[in-house]
């Protein structure tokens, strides 16, 4: 799995920072830090306040994820030609993990863009950022940074809102089955949180479909087969809002936002940013 | 007239979509693949044919994928064995590395990503065999 991680200079970077560097540990996975520094920054990229963020984000990783069993645990010094401008090479000697190495970057211009297009390039399953908590997900100076990501990802996106620890991971079904990667990614989120699994099936004007209650038995068969305890009930689509406001105070929400699924379908993108604004705490936007 | 050598990678994972996306995959990058989704079947066919990769699941009914990477390695010490899993954890990965494999790979993954690692135990397993390993 490859997690991106975008974040800016301010706390609630660093709460997502816990998050990703759990996940990227428990998984194996190879990690980027990213951090974006506006076009018209006054001085050099590497004195800029998110330059800063970043190697104290790359101190904070190695503090998290250091230890005898970790992956990234620095272990090898070596000598590595590394490619430079114009065709030449130059010899550096470089810190390598025991099996992962973390890479940090940092880039110019619009952050929403900016991160969008550093996902692609890397191809990366899920892109990790935080935002702030409560009935608003802004970051505090480019604010609509997390709701342009979430919205526009070719990628899953899980956006942090609240350290808090997460017991039930609640996901959203309606009659589209549910891709094979979304289902793995939900397991990686039960297992590493410890979660158990709600399911709430969405249901339109009073009825629901037969297609969504299959949909509801092949999601909890499958999780019921590998151990986890799954609760099933159903909801208004209309009051999803509302359900998501009240309802997932503890719980990390989980939105499938594929192109066929009602959820992608039904609602356009400034839903999608309603949906999460009104959760107040973790969202996992599946793609 | 001489034959194209292919090299070989067995398949194990108990959910047939898994190994429906990564065979073809692995056949047009030029590799025979073998898939399985019960590892009983599986640990039959190892008794008959050396693998130069294997790429298991860890989670299946029966004998799971820890017993199944401890069989191939005890076996055949050089095939180089990939763990995919949906049920990482720091215990279970810890484990994989002790019992030799080559990586650890959790789910979801893109193919190129599982591609790269096939890549790179082949060239390992090749370099062994040559003895540049020590």
């Amino acid at each position: 799995m490859k997690i991106l991680f975008a974040a800016d200079e301010f706390p609630y970077s660093g709460v997502a920072l816990k998050m990703a560097a759990g996940l990227a540990m428990n998984t194996w996975s190879d990690i980027t830090l990213m951090g974006v520094v506006p076009s018209v920054a006054d001085k050099p990229a590497t004195q800029s306040s998110i330059a800063g963020a970043l190697e104290q984000y790359r101190e904070t990783f190695y503090e998290l994820c250091s230890h005898e069993d970790s992956p990234f645990k620095l272990d090898r010094v070596l000598w590595e030609w590394i490619p430079m401008q114009d065709g030449a090479w130059e010899q550096i000697k470089v810190f390598r993990g025991a099996h992962k190495d973390v890479r940090i970057l940092l880039r110019f211009g619009q952050p929403a863009m900016e991160i969008l297009k550093e996902a692609r390039n890397l191809q990366s399953d899920l892109i990790v950022l935080g935002s702030t908590s409560g009935d608003r997900c802004l970051w505090s100076e480019a604010a609509d940074t997390p709701q342009k990501v979430v919205a526009s990802a070719e990628s899953s996106v899980l956006l942090v809102k609240e350290d808090m620890a997460v017991k039930r991971i609640v996901v959203c079904i309606d009659d589209v089955p549910i891709g094979q990667e979304a289902l793995e990614m939900i397991n990686q989120m039960i297992v590493i949180h410890g979660a158990s699994l709600v399911l709430i099936g969405l249901t339109k004007e009073g009825g629901t479909k037969p297609a969504v209650y299959q949909r509801m038995i092949e999601v909890g068969d499958y999780y019921a087969d590998r151990g986890i305890h799954v609760e099933s009930r159903t909801a208004e689509i209309s009051e999803l809002e509302t359900l998501i406001s009240q309802e997932t105070r503890e719980d990390m929400l989980t939105l499938s936002m594929s192109k066929k699924s009602v959820l992608g379908m039904l609602f356009s993108r400034e839903w999608v940013e309603r949906f999460v604004s009104a959760c107040k705490s973790s969202v996992l936007v599946l793609r | 007239m001489e034959t194209e050598h292919k090299f070989q990678i067995l398949i194990l994972d108990d959910e047939p979509i898994v190994c429906k996306r990564l065979k073809p995959a692995l056949e047009k990058a030029g590799y025979e693949a073998e898939t399985f989704t019960q590892s009983a079947m599986a640990l039959h066919r190892i008794t008959e044919k050396e693998f130069d990769v294997v790429i298991t699941d860890l989670k299946m009914e029966g004998l799971d994928g820890m017993a199944f990477l401890t069989e191939v390695k005890k076996r055949y010490p050089k095939t180089e064995v990939i763990v995919i899993t949906g049920f990482a954890t720091m215990d279970t990965a810890r484990q994989s590395y002790q019992k030799g494999v080559f990586d650890f790979v959790a789910k979801p993954f893109k193919l190129k990503e599982i591609l790269d690692v096939v890549e790179n135990a082949l060239a390992k397993r090749t370099a062994t065999e040559k003895g540049n390993v020590p």
